[in-house]
């Protein structure tokens, strides 16, 4: 006969619900510890007069989100941060669907060009975004290198000017097709899979069906596999939306928020505010302007993706 | 089954298997870090910048750490960082409250000082033992409204003009310019006749806060005045910022708009630049780079105004922290009289990039490591003779052209000149309002609007920081 402590311990170990309960543990103590309490010790930041020189909490109420919204500078960073994910998710998803159907198809060396759509993904976006700091230099920059050899950019009369650099960085509407450029690359790989992954579960009797009737590829498409890939096509553009909205290191790397806080996001300014400028408080009331945007996004993608779903 | 089990594992061997690992993880450390020895009796953390000179780091501050801890009987532990790290890991470092004894900075650290010790009597014992420090080191480091110095500056670093001579002379000024309108006369015409524009940044970075700064104060304006007032929306101000407009059209392209803080060095690397406002840097980095771009290479001190002021801001200035948190307040202290104390080797091994916030120091006798200049007693010795007499200066090159940087500290100046450095100044100077201020301007604002909004920035910033106590004036 089993003693008692044996029992017991062979009882937890056969019963799934507590198993489930133990194993589940480490991932909610994980996000308790991890985004929980930060983002609780966010909002009490946020309404206090907390500085990086002084932390301790003295609240204040709501003046910290009353004053960031008197801020012209909080004010385009919020457009931007709309602007920069919406325009460079919208690209994503259409790019990424025209690569993951080109991926379906059989061709040789189909496993090299899979691999190279996915190396952005890879790279740390740090080292990815130098790279491009590069590509968009104001003296050095290979892409003027480029447009200038074939006559586009440097000679009188050239279609871009004749200036021998476009100064990415350094124009307004550039220096945000910069960072959008940056993050469509960032992103693309994942979304590229993820939608592969959509098209790969669609069943070809559905389309091989559809054939026989004589569906054109564009009826198939618009009939057939956007509707049934909507779910995932979801879930990428959710994924990317989060993404974008959240990242700091493409602006900061590239323009710091400039040329006159024309790429200014409101990760960007949060850092600039709250840890350089040393106004914790502040910065912790601009990074949480971000929550119910994101929650809200979050809850409508994951609706829509529910309400197409295919049983 | 037996042997399935041996392939796979079911789910009782995972549990068991994840509780031991946990097991192991969280005894580990103590098995396999070894603890420090204890023979030295006392202990110091000091972080650092990773200095722009690499063998200021290498060659001379870590070595003299390690002679320093042994002489001392004290384990030193130095961590270098970069200098964009530096504001979040102080931040995180106070929050914690743990971490380093000694944190170094290279703007005044301001916003840290109710999280750090008032270093009043070292400076009092640093000016006994060493002469008066610098008065731009004195406001980059003592709040006058708190009456602390919140942190300690041993030295700084000089931001001369650089220009490149063979364009200067074709343009009819041999020795470059000496006033802000030279710069648009014959900037502007060096740019229009030789193609090459000259390069006053205008973006979110250091630099671009440095040169908008001083051209401020050149045409007698400032962000705040002695007292801390705001005092930025003035026609002075509006004078600097349609002067700047003209500059830009007559003599600069928009990649001053894109700047990082090396681009200015890159672009009169690469013969891009006839002008720069920079430090001694960007001329060492052609040294090794393009020398014949750095024999081109000469100096200017701060550009008179149009009412002869002239001032520059420093470029850098050192400033030590030591956090409450400390343990090891008189280590550190100690280590700071002695870092002041070898200063000279700081001057020699960083290239002279590094200038004396102490000019009356003594040089220690005995081998310094560095050729021994006769007759020099004190580092304003030093300073003048390595200024008049390069000994970075590379074959070829003209005799005494760094002669100009000798009584650099004439002309610079900190900055919140003509006040203190304050949270507030360094909050303006983190979120680059005056950038974009003549940035606004040139892009076809009219320079009353962008004045107005500047001062709509600043005031904020002002106000809410003088709530705090940490800042001084009342407008």
């Amino acid at each position: 006969m089993n003693s008692g402590p044996r029992a017991t311990g062979t009882s937890i170990r056969d019963r799934a619900d507590l198993l489930a309960r133990i194993m589940i543990t480490p991932a909610v103590l994980y996000i308790a510890v991890m985004i929980g309490f930060p983002f609780i010790l966010a909002i009490l930041y946020s309404l206090s007069d907390a500085t990086t020189g002084d932390p301790t909490l003295h609240i204040i109420g709501l003046q910290n989100f009353r004053d960031i919204l008197a801020d012209p500078v909080f004010r385009t960073s919020l457009k931007n941060t709309f602007v920069f994910a919406l325009v460079s998710q919208t690209l994503v998803i259409v790019l990424s669907r025209i690569l993951a159907t080109a991926l379906m198809a059989d061709f040789r060396g189909k496993w090299l060009v899979r691999f190279l759509v996915m190396l952005p993904w890879t790279a740390p976006i740090s080292l990815g975004t130098i790279g491009w700091l590069w590509m968009f230099d104001s003296i050095f920059s290979p892409i003027d290198w480029i447009l200038r050899k074939i006559g586009l950019l440097g000679a009188p009369g050239a279609l871009l000017g004749p200036m021998q650099n476009l100064y990415w960085l350094g124009e307004p509407f550039l220096a945000m097709a910069s960072v959008v450029t940056v993050h469509v690359w960032r992103l693309l790989p994942l979304a590229t899979v993820i939608q592969l992954a959509g098209l790969s579960s669609i069943p070809r009797d559905l389309l091989e069906a559809a054939e026989v009737d004589g569906a054109t590829a564009l009826r198939k498409t618009l009939e057939i596999t956007i509707p049934l890939t909507m779910p995932i096509i979801s879930i990428a553009f959710l994924f990317g939306l989060i993404f974008t909205f959240t990242d700091m290191t493409v602006v900061y790397v590239l323009t710091r928020g400039g040329p006159i806080h024309m790429t200014q996001v409101l990760s960007t300014w949060t850092f600039f505010k709250g840890i350089e400028g040393g106004d914790l408080a502040q910065g912790a009331a601009v990074s949480l302007f971000m929550f119910p945007v994101l929650a809200g996004i979050a809850i409508l993608v994951l609706r829509v993706a529910r309400r197409t779903e295919v049983v | 089954m037996a042997k399935s089990r041996k392939k796979g594992m079911s789910r009782r061997e995972f549990v068991k298997a994840a509780a031991l690992s946990t097991a192991a993880f969280g005894v580990a450390p103590s098995i396999f870090i070894p603890r420090q020895s204890s023979a030295a009796s006392k202990e110091i953390k000091i972080l650092v910048w990773s200095h722009f000179v690499p063998r200021f780091d290498k060659e001379w501050f870590d070595s003299f750490v390690k002679s320093w801890g042994a002489a001392n009987n004290v384990a030193v532990t130095v961590d270098h960082i970069g200098l964009a790290e530096i504001p979040s890991r102080t931040a995180a470092e106070v929050s914690a409250g743990q971490g380093h004894d000694l944190i170094e900075w290279i703007s005044p650290p301001s916003q840290f000082e109710p999280s750090v010790h008032d270093l009043t009597d070292l400076v009092k014992e640093a000016e006994k033992r060493f002469g008066k420090q610098h008065v731009l080191c004195r406001k980059s480091s003592y709040n006058p409204r708190t009456k602390k110095y919140y942190s300690f500056c041993p030295g700084w670093t000089i931001d001369p003009g650089c220009y490149r001579k063979s364009l200067w002379e074709k343009a009819g000024k041999p020795n470059g310019p000496e006033t802000w309108e030279d710069l648009l006369t014959f900037g502007g015409k060096i740019k229009k006749d030789q193609g090459i524009q000259l390069g006053i940044g205008l973006s979110q970075e250091l630099d671009s806060n440095m040169a908008g700064r001083a051209l401020l104060w050149s045409y007698d304006s400032s962000i705040q005045d002695e007292k801390e007032n705001v005092v930025l929306n003035n026609k002075n101000t509006i004078q600097a910022v349609e002067f700047m407009t003209k500059l830009f059209k007559e003599a600069m392209v928009p990649e001053v708009f894109a700047w990082t803080a090396v681009s200015n060095n890159q672009a009169l690397i690469a013969g891009r630049a006839s002008y720069i406002l920079n430090s001694i840097s960007a001329y060492r980095s052609a040294q090794k780079e393009v020398p014949e771009i750095a024999k081109d290479v000469y100096f200017t001190p701060a550009l008179k105004g149009p009412r002869g002021t002239r001032w520059n801001s420093e470029h850098v200035i050192y400033n030590y922290i030591i956090p409450k948190h400390s343990k090891n307040v008189d280590t550190a202290k100690k280590f700071l009289l002695d870092l002041v104390a070898n200063y000279d080797q700081a001057m020699y091994f960083s290239e002279l990039y590094n200038s004396p916030a102490f000019f009356d120091a003594p040089i220690p006798s005995g081998d310094r490591k560095y050729p021994s200049v006769k007759g020099a007693k004190k580092l304003r010795d030093l300073h003048n003779t390595w200024f008049d007499n390069d000994p970075f200066a590379i074959a070829g090159e003209s005799a005494g052209k760094l002669s100009v940087l000798k009584d650099a500290e004439k002309w610079s100046t900190n900055v919140g000149h003509p006040g203190p450095a304050n949270p507030a100044i360094g909050e303006v100077f983190s979120t680059f309002v005056i950038p974009n201020m003549f940035a606004n301007a040139v892009r076809g604002m009219k320079a009353e609007t962008a004045v107005e909004q500047a001062e709509l920035l600043v005031k904020a910033i002002f106000t809410k920081w003088r709530k705090k106590g940490l800042v001084g004036g009342t407008k």
